[in-house]
């Protein structure tokens, strides 16, 4: 038995792959391509998959994570080219290799978001982040609460001109504290009042403390 | 490509991988090498169509022809439906994004008649005229269509160009091979027509005048421009030689059926009187075990799903059932795959068989007495007597299965009050057998009882019978619920405004096209999807257009009426249906195929006896 970890990118068309879907898919690819998977023991035996961290539908990612596991051994070469004849276009798998850090470790990730419309971007987004305060809704087990996520945000980096702005962002994510992308692109189209359309939203990074990168 | 004005609302719309194609399987050429461009098209959500093998058949068979392109479309979510009127963004293909307008066929498969408004719609999303006779002489976009409703074409006629009737493994090629060679040579859509109903298994509607009494009966349809006067349906004579695909699209979203499948064999020999499936498929012919565990396991190989599924009208009556069970579990066994037969007949469910399928799967059992009474049963000659029901259920139970469904249908011919409380009755006993059994299985048991109002379908015995009233289906569930007892069954029972409209679609002629047209243009599509059916749009369509429904559903018909389907031949004769009828009137019941022959006429596309 040998844990294996696998990063991969989700772009293009196959950002429409909901996290169920994307299990499923992953499930038959490995299947398919005739590495020695291993499975639970019990009644219903069933293919070990891990993904630590969720990707929002309809969010790119060039760093995705998944743990598997095999029966015995293999090259990492062999895996990443039999996997990569499996998968659909979009995904691609980056590298293979024996998880170094725990799911439980990860604690941000960094996004690129670009938003496009007919105004002039940067005086909205600076009008947006003058805000003391930006509150989202977030479901708990307890029901709704109101959390300001303006501590939360960290901006690297942020390119504006010709009606286009473009972000990275780095965000809380993981198990203790996880701030959805989405939501915050959202806040800042419906403070703006203005049509403001996202033009793409992509994880690049997910790191551990200290700005490690998950490995 | 997709469309940008698409993807831009992608994330408004329920399961958008439903909308973007790209899934391990497809088929993408390069449109400048292919002569002959296909839209395969499901008149249902993408969940329903990629379930349907018959799809994955015809998909895969088409795409073989290295200059001949298939692609799928299936009809838009509501909410998808309205991005696209509002963006003004046509119906595409999925695997190319090309809009179908400009295709050679636009192809769609007739599984129920409650998706036909969804044909109109999807028409019309693609830009392409509903009318038939709107699409002027061009020869392409040619509009056709196959499946089993093809068997009654007629409430489609002004809609399609073509019907293929049978099965489509050869005569899709045909046909296909025709268009090209008569494109290239310049010819019209019209002269098109009249060349392809030279082929065997091709009905051209526009070909056939259809003249009607005063009392709205037919009085004559008649062929011209020298087309056949029937139109007899293709069957593949040997299974083994059919064309079965290796490999096949596999759906990022889960669809209903969320598996793979191999057909072991084609037609049914048991001759339930109400089945349509059961008389059009015939003649029964098997695959060979060999064949089937071959294309099985290779097909498991190419798609890495964990479920294969022996998909046929009725698995266990193929002759080798346990040899090919034991062969294939050899297989699944080791590569964690769950075999299921989803048709599995009760009374030829033997210990073993039952054994070897609750070692891999233990989910519930499903039989459909279809009727209460034994007379009732011989009636409908479902050949089920309820000791074998009593039987199965006491396997199962030692077996370790708690749940029991049990389908019914109501409204059929001849039923009276005592085979209604009869369904209560029957679960009432598999109640008290359960609690009587000392080794009986742990857990709570769980009857559940569901019922469909019965559907007079074209080519079953009971063409000719009437549909029972509304009032009268309503009386019914009543009665059944007050006979229930126990707190163990539980009952679902379906509303009977789908089914007469069902019903009126299933034997409906031509006139049905404007009523049809109406009940689209009222807002009706998706009808089979509860939350969308209105009954009231579709009854406001037929005063519209001064028809009345009940004339299609609740009218008893005369041996001799001329049927709307007169023309078309699916090989079983009139006569057959008749005394089938008669039988049924007089309480007798019709021996299986494998049994004796009961001279349907079916085996004449053998040019042997079938067994
Ligand atoms: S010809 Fe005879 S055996 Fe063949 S399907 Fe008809 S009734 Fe059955």
């Amino acid at each position: 038995m040998k844990d294996y970890r696998m990063i991969f990118t989700k772009t293009g068309m196959s950002k429409y792959i909901s996290h169920l879907d994307l299990n499923r898919c992953m499930f038959r690819a490995i299947r398919r391509s005739g590495l020695p998977a291993w499975y639970t023991e019990g009644f219903h035996p069933h293919l070990y998959l891990m993904f630590p961290l969720a990707l929002p539908l309809g969010v790119e990612s060039l760093c995705e994570i998944m743990d598997f596991r095999l029966n015995e051994e293999r090259p990492e070469k062999e895996i990443l080219e039999k996997l990569n004849a499996e998968l659909p276009e979009g995904i691609q798998a980056l590298t293979i290799h024996e998880p170094k850090m725990q799911a439980q470790e990860i604690i941000s990730a960094e996004y690129q978001l670009c938003f496009r419309s007919e105004m002039n971007l940067l005086p909205l987004w600076e009008n947006f982040m003058q805000q003391p305060e930006i509150f989202i809704e977030k479901k708990t087990k307890k029901g709704m609460i109101q959390i300001d996520i303006h501590p939360l945000m960290n901006i690297k980096h942020m390119t504006s001109g010709n009606q286009k702005l473009c972000l990275t962002l780095q965000l809380p994510a993981g198990s203790t504290q996880n701030v959805n992308i989405l939501t915050v692109a959202e806040k800042f189209q419906k403070c703006a009042f203005q049509a403001i359309s996202i033009k793409n939203i992509r994880r690049t990074k997910i790191f551990s403390e200290n700005f490690q990168e998950f490995f | 490509m997709l469309h940008e004005k698409l993807t831009a609302h992608l994330l408004e719309v329920q399961k958008p991988a439903r909308y973007t194609g790209g899934e391990i399987g497809q088929v993408v050429k390069n449109p400048e090498k292919v002569d002959v461009r296909f839209a395969f098209c499901f008149p249902d959500i993408y969940d329903i169509g990629m379930s349907h093998l018959g799809m994955k058949i015809l998909y895969s068979l088409i795409n073989e022809r290295e200059n001949y392109w298939c692609e799928r479309v299936f009809a838009p979510w509501t909410d998808m439906e309205e991005i696209m009127r509002k963006e003004g963004i046509l119906l595409y293909a999925l695997e190319s994004g090309d809009e179908i307008r400009n295709f050679d066929f636009v192809g769609f498969t007739l599984q129920y008649e409650m998706s036909y408004t969804n044909i109109l719609n999807m028409l019309d999303l693609a830009g392409i005229p509903i009318w038939q006779k709107e699409r002027g002489e061009r020869i392409f976009p040619l509009v056709v269509a196959g499946g089993p409703c093809a068997c009654n074409p007629e409430p489609l006629a002004e809609f399609f160009d073509l019907f293929i009737l049978g099965e489509g493994e050869e005569v899709n090629l045909e046909l296909m091979d025709l268009y090209h060679r008569m494109r290239e040579n310049g010819a019209t859509r019209s002269e098109f027509l009249k060349k392809a109903a030279g082929i065997e298994g091709i009905y051209v509607p526009s070909l056939y005048e259809v003249t009607y009494h005063e009392d709205g009966t037919i009085e004559n349809i008649m062929p011209h421009d020298g087309a056949p006067e029937k139109i007899r349906k293709r069957v593949i004579p040997e299974m083994n030689q059919a064309y079965y695909p290796e490999k096949v699209v596999i759906p990022f979203i889960e669809p209903v059926h969320d598996r793979i499948s191999v057909e072991v064999l084609r037609g049914c020999i048991r001759g339930c009187r109400f089945c349509q499936a059961g008389f059009l498929y015939r003649p029964f012919r098997e695959k060979s075990t060999e064949t089937i565990c071959k294309q099985g396991i290779r097909l498991c190989e190419n798609s890495g799903y964990d479920e294969l599924s022996l998909s046929s009208l009725s698995t266990s009556d193929h002759s080798q059932i346990e040899t090919i069970l034991d062969q294939l579990l050899n297989y699944t066994e080791k590569e964690h795959i769950h075999l299921s037969l989803p048709s599995l007949r009760i009374d030829n469910f033997s210990q073993s068989v039952l054994e070897k399928i609750t070692t891999i799967r233990k989910s519930g059992l499903t039989f459909a007495p279809e009727a209460g009474t034994q007379r009732l049963r011989d009636v409908i000659n479902k050949n089920i007597t309820e000791e074998e029901v009593l039987r199965t259920c006491k396997i199962a139970f030692e077996g370790g299965y708690t749940m029991v469904k049990l389908y019914f249908m109501m409204g059929l011919p001849t039923e009276t009050d005592e085979d209604i409380i009869g369904i209560a009755e029957l679960a009432q006993k598999i109640v008290d057998l359960f609690y009587s059994m000392p080794g009986r299985a742990k857990g709570k048991l769980q009857i559940s009882i569901s019922t469909a109002t019965f559907v007079p379908k074209p080519f079953t015995p009971f063409e000719f019978e009437p549909q029972a009233e509304k009032a009268e289906i309503l009386r019914k569930q009543q009665l059944l619920k007050n006979a229930i007892q126990s707190k163990k069954i539980k009952t679902s029972m379906h509303i009977s405004d789908v089914s007469q409209m069902e019903a009126v679609l299933a034997r409906g002629d031509r006139r049905l096209c404007a009523v049809l047209a109406e009940a689209w243009k009222n807002g009706c599509r998706l009808d089979s999807w509860e939350e969308c059916f209105q009954a009231e749009k579709w009854y406001d369509a037929f005063k519209t257009c001064h028809l009345d429904p009940a004339f299609y559903a609740n009218r008893k018909r005369s041996y001799d009426e001329i049927m709307p389907w007169q023309h078309i031949d699916y090989l079983i004769s009139k006569s057959f249906f008749i005394r089938e009828n008669q039988k049924a009137h007089a309480g007798q019941v019709t021996p299986s195929c494998r049994q004796k022959c009961s001279g349907c006429g079916a085996n004449q596309c053998l040019g042997r006896a079938c067994f």
